[in-house]
């Protein structure tokens, strides 16, 4: 629930931003806020509100009911979890502060186009791009965490087909962020790399960075949208049964097409942005027809929601206002898409107001008022009483109202430039924008009726039955508690009637009476302080980063990689002694991965977002290399009979590896130790010979400052062969980890877990070496 | 739609440019189709909410089927056809983003002009080599009645050369070139004509540029290439 709150914090400030913007723009030729603090104003706004706002406060309501929901007690790692909400924290107090630097905050818009974003002086811009690679940080571990948590944590009887549709909308969602966000940080990576270290991605005009940024950053940004979007369809998914009396029409069509048409084409339609950057026109139509495509899924299920009042009984009570709101809200944000699908339209509203009442509509308008829905509809289950029901329709009321005369006229603003600090009297324009401030004040307004409906339920608030709504999801079946901690979404005192509401979902056969909770120690994880310790030692390390250079950079990067270093030791060392020994795990309803361990099962699903991650530097590699009309040829920077010993030696590594985990299959822990050993050996000389490489290199003029076209070179070998040994490093450091506790005589036949998942890794490590050897050395 | 739309944009004007015809037309389809699907499916919901209320009766509900797969398959098709119609007047209307065919003729007789955006303003070079900076009384200055070949790049950073109310745009990208085409009928200046739409720094909204049309024989005098001497 700190989730929720924070997020609502950083919603008010980004709101803040926005009053301030509709203020300067209320009048034409208005200097209320100069071009330097709107721009500003802008760009924040934008960041804050999507990422420290809107997805957190989703991710926030399924902290607390997704486990809920599927009958566990908490999420699968709850140190995970806190993790990553301190890297969340972290990541946004480095946003907030990056507007009290010299020279300001970010500048260039939330779409950050470069070369402009990365040509911004000060230090503001590096701070927000450094946060956001936490918060993408943040955004995977909790990811890992929801993914393996609904697969594997499911009570006993909660089969799929029974699974809650705000669940199943959450799966979705951390699906789509699992595979979007490692493209936000190789895109956020490359441009700080270019303002701390100078390297040349987005500053070589030679290789058109813009159209490079642009591709990476709308490759993440379009499935980011839905990202936005799936938790609050999810919410009224959830919710509208239990308001029209009647099941949700076309439910697994719902799912199918979400599952099936959704989520894959999402990751197919971002030059949809890219229509005017002057792509062949063949290419436009392709992605204009993607575009419409993906709209079908989104027919269905509008339909369906409104196919779901035929022949019910439709109780028109707060949250059932808010989900016909969104609905109503998202058609007529839907059709402005279709509208901006067409390329030939987009030519007039490509940079408009037209697509600033496009996106608003949906994501204020549908987003935000089924999270609405969402907020009134749990608060019950979530303080013990009831809102008031009044000052929530007229919240509702005023809301949409307010929020139609805000955007609106903004349809009507296709002539108008978005993003400009203000604006001659001409037109029709000074009407529109007037309009347009006093709907923000009028949405704004009704939000501060939604606060105090909050905080009257919270401590005024009437008690609520158990079920106020008369849901068949499990989150009703247990009692609300008044005192939430941090991140634990349940109190651990907290447990279910025995053969209580599980046994009511299992099989008679099975009515599984234990409670699906953790140890006592278990609870324990939640207070450990590393979590903290890690986040603020890399918020604080990335801050020194951004002011690099000088004497308080380095003085930060000391002090925030000391604590990180401090943090992580401690981890290992709690690890060491067992301070947190894992639950005994339970019987629960896992299909289809029933074979698979959580932790491997977590180790799977983060190595895909690596694949991802990998997979965006490489992509932006090519993109320069066909970019690029000369590049240095192969064999004249690297030596490449070096380079394939060290390949030889990485692979042989890998087979090494492979030998040490069947000698622990076999239960042989001294065998596992040699090969081990071996392994690390091996591991160490490969980095060993790549950093005699790399001084070489260095030394003989390869350099970041060097000419075109070996800046370029330069810049993404040491950068992204620099992700690799990374890697590689880590793993050596997670080694020397496994061997102690191999000495210590920790793993056996039976139990050496953690052997095969760093099995895993290292087999990633070697299989990415094979993709980066030949485009780096080879080609 | 369209005279509103047209008044909007280019009020007293005698004769529709092309690119804006076919704009005109095009979104013309999509708000019929848009407008329509927004009034049938919102008016069905509100329908059903008032039909389906809670009128306080305790009617039992009739069942309801769990899965209505025929009627997503209606929905399915319904939406398929209404965009793909919508999807064939897009691409009918690609002439307007397509450089026309008889720019690659030889004799050359489309106008082209280079665009130069810079932080903050356009640079004009015209075909006889003169350069002009947008300023209040330098437009942009482009024969009536004859197809205008635009080709745009940028100095510094991305900006985005829109003229609105000839439904025209592209950006204007560092290391690139980019090119769009007009073929204004009307005679006059039209002041701000020229915007840029891409966020580009602190002069973003001060980079505008006038559009002035005039006839062939007077731009060719001080514009056009001199086949005389
Ligand atoms: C029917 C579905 C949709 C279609 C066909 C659609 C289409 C488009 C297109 C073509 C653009 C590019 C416009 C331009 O920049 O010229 C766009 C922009 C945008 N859309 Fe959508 N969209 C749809 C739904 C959504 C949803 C559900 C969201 C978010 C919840 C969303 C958020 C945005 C945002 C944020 C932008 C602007 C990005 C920017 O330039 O800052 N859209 N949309
Ligand atoms: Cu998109
Ligand atoms: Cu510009």
């Amino acid at each position: 629930m700190l989730y929720f709150f924070t997020s609502l914090y950083f919603g008010i400030i980004g709101a803040i931003l926005a009053l301030l913007m509709r203020v300067q723009l209320s009048v034409p030729n208005n200097f209320f806020l100069s071009a330097y603090y709107y721009d500003q104003a802008v760009t924040m706004h934008g960041l804050i509100m999507i990422f420290w706002f809107l997805s957190p406060i989703a991710i926030g309501l399924a902290n607390y009911f997704v486990p809920l929901q599927i009958g566990a007690k908490d999420l699968a790692f709850p140190r995970l979890n806190a993790m990553s909400y301190w890297l969340y924290l972290s990541g946004g107090i480095m946003a907030v502060l990056s507007f009290f630097v010299p020279g300001g905050s970010a500048d260039a818009g939330w779409t950050n186009y470069q070369p402009l974003a990365v040509l911004t002086p000060g230090s503001g811009t590096t701070l927000v791009y450094l946060g956001l690679v936490l918060l993408a940080a943040s955004i995977t571990l909790g990811s890992i965490n929801f993914v393996v948590s609904i697969i594997w944590l499911r009570a006993p009887g909660m089969s799929l087909d029974k699974l809650p549709m705000f669940t199943w909308f959450i799966l979705f969602t951390i699906i789509a962020m699992l595979f979007a966000f490692p493209t936000l940080i190789a895109a956020f990576a490359l441009a700080s790399s270019d303002r701390i270290l100078g390297t040349v991605f987005f500053t070589s005009t030679q290789i058109q960075p813009s159209i490079l940024w642009d591709n990476l950053f709308w490759f993440f940004g379009h499935p980011e949208v839905y990202i936005v979007l799936l938790p609050g369809f999810g919410i009224i998914a959830n919710i509208v049964p239990q308001f029209t009396g009647r099941p949700l029409a076309a439910k697994n069509a719902i799912l199918v097409a979400t599952a099936l048409v959704v989520l894959p084409l999402s990751f197919g339609v971002w030059m949809h942005h890219m229509f005017l950057t002057g792509i062949p026109v063949d290419l436009q139509g392709a992605f204009s027809i993607a575009t419409i495509a993906i709209s079908i899924p989104f027919d269905v299920i509008t339909l369906s929601f409104v196919e779901s009042m035929i022949r019910g009984r439709v109780k028109l009570l707060t949250p059932m206002l808010f989900v016909l709101g969104a609905v109503v809200l998202f058609i007529i944000g839907g059709i402005t898409g279709v509208f901006l699908s067409s390329p030939v339209l987009d030519r007039v509203f490509r940079g408009s107001y037209f697509v600033v009442a496009h996106f608003h509509y949906v994501m204020v308008g549908a987003a935000i008022f089924s999270i609405f829905a969402g907020i009134y509809y749990w608060i019950p289950r979530f303080t013990g009483r009831m809102y008031n029901e009044r000052l929530g329709k007229i919240h509702f009321v005023i809301s949409f109202i307010g929020f139609n005369v805000l955007y609106f006229p903004m349809n009507f603003l296709f002539d108008m430039p978005r993003r400009i600090f203000t604006y001659p009297n001409i037109g029709n324009w000074a009407l529109l924008n007037g309009i347009a401030s006093v709907g923000a004040f009028i949405f704004a307004g009704a939000q501060t009726l939604l606060a105090a409906n909050l905080l009257y339920t919270w401590f005024r608030g009437p008690p609520s039955p158990p079920n106020p709504w008369g849901s068949p999801d499990l989150e009703w079946k247990s009692q609300p508690v008044l005192t939430p901690s941090p991140t634990a979404p349940t109190d651990t005192s907290e447990s279910p009637p025995a053969g209580g509401w599980i046994g009511q979902l299992a099989t008679p056969a099975s009515p599984a009476t234990e409670t699906h909770a953790a140890g006592a120690e278990h609870g324990e994880a939640h207070y450990s302080s590393r979590p903290i310790q890690l986040s603020f030692g890399a918020m604080i390390f990335l801050m020194g980063a951004a002011f690099y250079p000088g004497i308080l950079a380095i003085g930060l990067m000391v002090i925030g990689g000391a604590l990180f270093a401090v943090a992580l030791g401690g981890w290992a060392r709690d690890d060491l002694r067992h301070k947190f020994a894992p639950p005994p795990e339970e019987e629960g309803d896992r299909w289809p991965f029933q074979g698979v361990s959580k932790m491997k099962l977590g180790m799977w699903v983060f190595l895909s977002s690596e694949i991802v991650l990998f997979g965006s530097f490489l992509a932006a590699y090519i993109f320069i290399r066909g970019a690029a009309v000369t590049f240095p040829a192969p064999g004249s920077i690297h030596d490449i009979p070096l380079g394939t010993l060290n390949t030889i030696i990485l692979a042989t590594s890998g087979l090494t590896m492979f030998l040490a985990i069947q000698a622990i299959r076999q239960g042989d822990r001294r065998r596992l130790m040699q090969w081990m050993s071996v392994t690390f050996m091996l591991g160490s000389t490969f980095m060993g010979i790549k950093i005699s490489e790399w001084v070489n290199l260095g030394s003989s003029g390869f350099t970041l400052s060097a000419p075109y076209p070996f800046n370029l070179a330069a810049s993404a070998y040491y950068i992204i062969v620099g992700l690799h040994g990374a890697h590689v490093t880590a793993g050596l450091i997670m080694m020397v980890y496994l061997m102690k506790k191999t000495k210590d005589g920790e793993y056996t036949k039976e139990s050496h877990e953690a052997i095969e998942n760093f099995g895993l890794y290292w087999a990633f490590i070697d299989i990415v070496w094979c993709f980066i050897f030949p485009l780096f050395y080879l080609l | 739609m369209r005279e509103f739309a047209l008044a909007l944009m280019y009020s007293g004007m005698l004769t529709v440019p092309p690119t804006v015809a076919t704009f005109d037309h095009l979104l013309d389809w999509y708000l019929f189709f848009g407008v329509g699907a927004a009034v049938v499916v919102i008016g069905m919901l509100v329908t059903f909410v008032i039909l389906y209320r809670d009128k306080g009766d305790n009617k039992p509900l009739p069942e309801h089927k769990t899965e209505g797969w025929k009627i997503v398959l209606i929905t399915v098709m319904i939406s398929i056809s209404i965009l793909a119609a919508a999807e064939y007047q897009t691409f009918a209307s690609f002439s307007n983003i397509e450089t026309p065919s008889q720019c690659s003729m030889v004799p050359d007789p489309c106008i082209n002009i280079s665009v130069l955006g810079f932080q903050w303003g356009w640079q004009f070079t015209y075909p006889n080599g003169k350069v002009q900076l947008t300023t209040e009384d330098q437009p942009l200055t482009v024969p009536v009645d004859k197809i205008i070949l635009l080709n745009i790049t940028s100095r510094d950073v991305f900006h985005s050369f829109g003229i609105v109310s000839l439904a025209v745009k592209e950006d204007a990208i560092p290391g690139r070139y980019n090119t769009l085409w007009f073929n204004d009928t009307n005679l006059g200046l039209v002041t701000m004509a020229i915007r840029c739409y891409e966020l580009c720094g602190a002069g973003h909204a001060t980079m505008v540029g006038n559009l002035s049309v005039v006839p062939y024989s007077t731009w060719q005098s001080e514009f056009g290439v001199n086949t005389t001497g």
